[in-house]
């Protein structure tokens, strides 16, 4: 990026780099796809430098195919003065030094594209960096071409209904700028200026950034942020009209130009509001095509602490059907802390309680811990956990490193505690770097529990039984059945309140039905089911082909050991002739 | 006599000794007879008939019960348990298990059908579907009930009395208040004993994903005795918020019943005298009450002046609650089955029903201390503190809900409450000594418990 005598701005376009060879469009990819959260910085290091980086990665995706992987989001690579992860985006168009080129880049999308992997990474739309030359211009020049690509004021009591969202650090949306001498809005951290996207040039020059980004053949996009584009006096400025009619001319723009790309909301709202963000059901959606179901997430892990299921029938009796042509994408666990933004407060304080014994392990308004130290290392829990995660409606996005049980590090800053170095190996580094271990761009896992020797891919490689090998099958078993992906959902219910039972269900005639049964309790249960509309036909357990009994008129019995879980096929009984 | 009549009671006695909702097991039994029969499908593979069973008992008054009998010349070889024997050239059975017979059920209601004195009628503005199948869902000890898939299910009454059952008053009057507190009634089944108006079944909404009371709270105690070192709020399964939330639910209740059937008082005296002679029936069968009965009296005694009395649900427990996704319902307002149908119709105070769900709380705990296996007297001495806290903040979570929604606390009336709870307890003493004579120690607990707190109060010295 350079500037010009005019102070334009000058931007690469993608014409200037090689593309991805491309895979075959396949619309509803997304459907179905099991995501996987990998932060560049912290799976592989190509160069020895101490921060993982975009080649790095390349080198492992054998290893990702083999686990199964269908897509992976990669969290910000852009530019960046790395005050908030990369959410901070100094230059839209380029890939941070230690990560790699854009060149890299096209060459990671290449290889995973060979082997049937699609990739999406996140982008800001909401703000950048202070440090974007658009934001030093529009200080410097109040009047020139970027003099209002931001949203100033002369001062700070405008949009006062907007609630702050990184209370921890923040005591105010607007922040004064001396040089401007105005103050600039800001939903997130004071040095991320939000963009003014009631300026038409700032809609077309991030929509040229999708462009950028699709031409060299990226399969979509994890939009931050989103809620909060527009600002309008007397709301809380979050979920705007406006917003959604910006987002509904991005969508066009990937339908006219890159059909079967995608777009995925991160909006942290109720359910009732997320979908809003498919956009019109009567066209099968015309906004994102997916949506993170927030609130899912810390109901799962309220039911098993109360070994009741009603946390999660209660949330997902609350959320709204979706448009055909759009999906909720569904975590455990990601960069950021265990989000407790759409609990009661009553519910928040339980989950501390229970999560987050030490005060270290809280963030902002969650948790900052890794899924296996939450579940206190124990393997029937992560079993369980993840096979919801597997069959609950949504396309399921794992975090790198949970398939082995990684740790956490709580002694590091902010949300740095879950994004330690991936572990490869017992040796230096966790086989994550060939680096001094005092150049790493943070320390390894090194406690007796979850340190590197303990916990690692090479070794859980060579044993059958462990959790790297038991997630791979789940998610290979999972592929087998189109019901998990596309199915309907349809909760059983059952008198045993510690017992979640769900059925999917897809298509008609030749369909696919996948009965879940869960035991949310760490005792063992009965549940008897009413599966009368299945009468005749036989459950077959999904991950060693068991027939169980046959479905009679009667309440269907099943036992259950603690956090046990079942799934089977329902399948008609086949006649011997 | 019709051939049914004839011959259906010579299969009634092991028919009736069988079914879980026939309470008189062991009672002498003289007589049984077909009271009233009432043909509804008179013709073709399955016959129906709404029958009400009269069965008279050498130490009481006769009783009846209600069966829904389907005759078949070969009925399918599921509904072997249900049989009854054979009449005529048929099979009869109890057809609550027989597809056709329940399909019937739900007809004859959306189209509001009278067959002689048997009438189905639909609530007004509700629409049934066209055809449904019922199924069974379980039997209970004073019903049965089918459910037609999730929208609506069906309760037939076993054991029916003349009068018009306060489970069909009450549900009628919550809908015409848009209760959202109960399962909302869609329809009933109503008929004639002894030329008095009977409820013999009821439709309403099915809570399809849902879960009892009483199995969310042993849930939660459960949970707590499995940790030997954390108090009842620390553990994952509190139940405390549910707690206050079930409270909120019976406050809203109340004051829907109120609002829609009146409210009025009636002497404290009268309450008193109902109360004392309970008391002196049950002390004069069990010794162990003796040591506390002076206590007891001393609570009724404080009962003085009129009381604000309404319509209740008269017997609520955590077994009359069901947790459904969206909240807590109340069910089954019949009231206590043993007192007769004109005193459950009576308007009574609302602390009785506040009384009943604490009772519960207390049994929820307690008993599973007498269910667990314990090694010694430490181990259980340590779990009777962990149940003590339990009961403590759940039945307070639920008082606090109660207040919250009703604006009243019921904790401010203690001697009523107090007296209500006494009372409760005493009818439990009699109940257990006679059936689970190691489980008697529960009530007798929150007996001296209940007597002390009285103490305490009246008496300010002893507390210093």
């Amino acid at each position: 990026m350079s500037e010009t005598s005019e102070h334009i701005v000058e931007e690469p376009g993608a014409e200037e780099f090689g593309s991805a060879r491309a895979l075959e469009v396949e619309p509803d990819w997304f459907k179905s796809a099991v995501f996987y959260e990998v932060l560049v910085r912290a799976f592989n290091d190509s160069n020895r430098d101490g921060f993982g980086d975009l080649r790095g990665l390349t080198e492992k995706l054998d290893y990702i195919q083999w686990l199964g992987v269908d897509c992976l989001w990669l969290p910000p690579f852009y530019d960046s003065p790395l005050r908030d992860g990369g959410y901070d985006i100094r230059d839209f168009r380029a890939v941070l030094p230690e990560f790699g080129t854009v060149d890299d880049f096209v060459t990671l999308l290449d290889e995973a594209h060979k082997r049937g992997i699609r990739v999406i990474t996140d982008l800001v739309m909401n703000h950048c960096s202070d440090q974007h030359p658009w934001f030093e211009e529009s200080r410097r020049n109040p009047d020139g071409p970027y003099g209002d690509f931001f949203v100033w004021s002369d001062d700070d009591t405008r949009y006062a209904d907007a609630r702050i969202i990184f209370v921890d650090t923040e005591t105010s949306n607007w922040t004064y700028d001396p040089v401007r001498g105005q103050f600039y809005w800001h939903r997130f951290f004071s040095h991320q200026p939000d963009l003014n996207y009631d300026n038409p040039a700032v809609q077309e020059a991030m929509i040229d950034v999708l462009r950028f980004w699709l031409d060299l053949g990226i399969d979509g996009f994890r939009l931050d942020a989103v809620p909060y584009l527009y600002e309008r006096e007397g709301t809380n400025c979050e979920n705007l009209t406006e917003t959604h009619a910006f987002l509904k001319r991005c969508r066009k723009v990937l339908d006219d130009e890159y059909p079967g790309r995608v777009m995925l909301a991160e909006a942290n709202q109720w359910p009732s509001d997320v979908v809003e963000y498919f956009g019109d059901p009567e066209v099968g959606g015309d906004e994102c095509h997916m949506a993170f179901h927030f609130p899912l997430m810390p109901r799962i892990f309220m039911a098993v602490r109360r070994e009741n299921r009603f946390p999660i029938s209660e949330i997902l009796a609350q959320t709204p059907a979706i448009p055909s042509g759009a999906q909720w994408g569904i975590f455990l666990r990601n960069h950021d802390e265990l989000t407790l933004e759409m609990v009661s407060d009553e519910e928040r304080d339980y989950m501390y309680a229970e999560y987050a014994k030490d005060p270290r392990m809280k963030a902002n308004i969650g948790i900052r811990r890794r899924l296996a130290p939450l579940l206190e290392n124990d393997r029937n829990q992560l079993e369980l956990f993840t096979a919801l995660l597997l069959s609950l409606p949504g396309s399921p996005v794992l975090y790198y490193g949970d398939e082995i049980g990684m740790g956490d590090n709580i002694w590091l800053g902010d949300r740095d505690a879950v994004r330690s170095p991936m572990q490869w190996t017992p040796d230096r580094n966790a086989g994550f770097s060939q680096c001094d271990p005092g150049r790493l761009y943070q320390p390894t896992i090194m406690d007796p529990v979850y340190g590197y020797q303990a916990v690692n891919v090479e070794a859980q490689s060579n044993s059958s039984t462990s959790l790297l090998h038991w997630t791979r099958h789940m998610i290979e078993v999972r592929k087998r059945h189109t019901a998990f992906g596309l199915g309907d959902f349809h909760e059983l219910g059952g008198s045993n309140p510690s017992v979640l039972a769900y059925v999917r269900t897809h298509g008609d005639g030749e369909n696919d039905t996948v009965l879940c049964v869960n035991n949310m309790s760490r005792f063992p249960q009965p549940v008897e089911l009413d599966l009368s509309e299945w009468e005749g036909c036989v459950p077959v357990e999904l991950t060693g082909g068991v027939p169980f009994p046959r479905i009679g008129q009667l309440p269907f019995l099943l036992t259950l050991p603690g956090h046990g879980f079942y799934w089977f096929s329902i399948k008609p009984v086949e006649d011997p002739a | 006599m019709t051939v049914l009549a004839e011959e259906l009671p010579a299969h009634l006695p092991e028919y009736l000794a069988r079914q879980r909702w026939f309470p008189a097991k062991g009672r002498p039994v003289s007589e049984i007879a077909v009271a009233t029969e009432q043909s509804l499908i008179d013709d073709g593979a399955l016959l129906l008939d709404l029958c009400l069973l009269r069965v008279g008992f050498a130490d009481g008054p006769a009783e009846f019960f209600q069966v829904l009998v389907g005759r078949r010349h070969e009925p399918a070889s599921e509904l072997e348990h249900a049989t009854i024997g054979a009449v005529g050239d048929r099979i009869a059975f109890d057809a609550m298990w027989d597809h056709e017979a329940t399909a019937f059920l739900l007809t004859a209601l959306r189209e509001g059908r009278t067959y002689g004195d048997v009438r189905f009628v639909p609530e007004p503005g509700v629409e049934l579907p066209a055809k449904g199948v019922g199924r069974l869902l379980g039997v209970e000890q004073s019903n049965t009930s089918v459910a037609y898939g999730e929208k609506s299910i069906f309760k037939l009454f076993r054991k029916v009395s003349p009068g018009l059952n306060p489970d069909l008053e009450l549900h009628r009057a919550l809908r015409s208040v848009g209760s959202n507190e109960v399962a909302s009634l869609q329809g009933a089944v109503e008929g004639l004993l002894e030329g008095e108006p009977a409820t013999l079944g009821m439709l309403q909404d099915f809570a399809s994903n849902s879960a009892e009371g009483w199995a969310m709270a042993l849930t939660s105690v459960r949970d707590l005795f499995a940790e030997a070192d954390l108090y009842a709020d620390e553990v994952g399964g509190d139940f405390a918020a549910e707690s206050r939330r079930l409270g909120e639910t019976v406050a809203v209740a109340h004051r829907e019943l109120a609002q829609a059937l009146g409210t009025g008082v009636r002497p404290a005296d009268e309450l008193r005298a109902q109360l004392e002679t309970r008391l002196d029936a049950v002390v004069s069968q069990v010794p162990e009450l003796a040591p506390h009965e002076k206590g007891i009296r001393a609570v009724y005694a404080r009962l003085t002046g009129d009381i604000a009395v309404q319509r209740v649900h008269g017997d609520l427990h955590l077994g009359q609650t069901l947790r459904t996704p969206k909240g807590w319902l109340l069910i089954d307002f019949e009231g206590e089955p043993a007192t007769p149908l004109p005193e459950r119709r009576r308007m009574d105070s609302p602390l009785r029903d506040v009384a009943g769900m604490l009772r519960s709380f207390d049994y929820a705990v307690y008993h599973q201390v007498i269910l667990d296996e314990h090694t010694d007297e430490n181990e259980e001495q340590q779990l009777l503190r962990r149940a003590d806290e339990w009961a403590i903040r759940n039945r307070s979570a639920f008082c606090d809900g109660y207040a919250f929604a009703s604006g009243s606390d019921p904790r401010a009336q203690a001697a009523v409450l107090r007296a209500y709870e006494l009372d409760k307890a005493v009818y439990e003493v009699i109940y257990e000594t006679r059936s689970r004579p190691t489980w008697a120690v529960i009530p007798l607990s929150s007996i001296t418990r209940l007597v002390a707190e009285e103490e305490r109060e009246s008496d300010p010295q002893i507390s210093l």
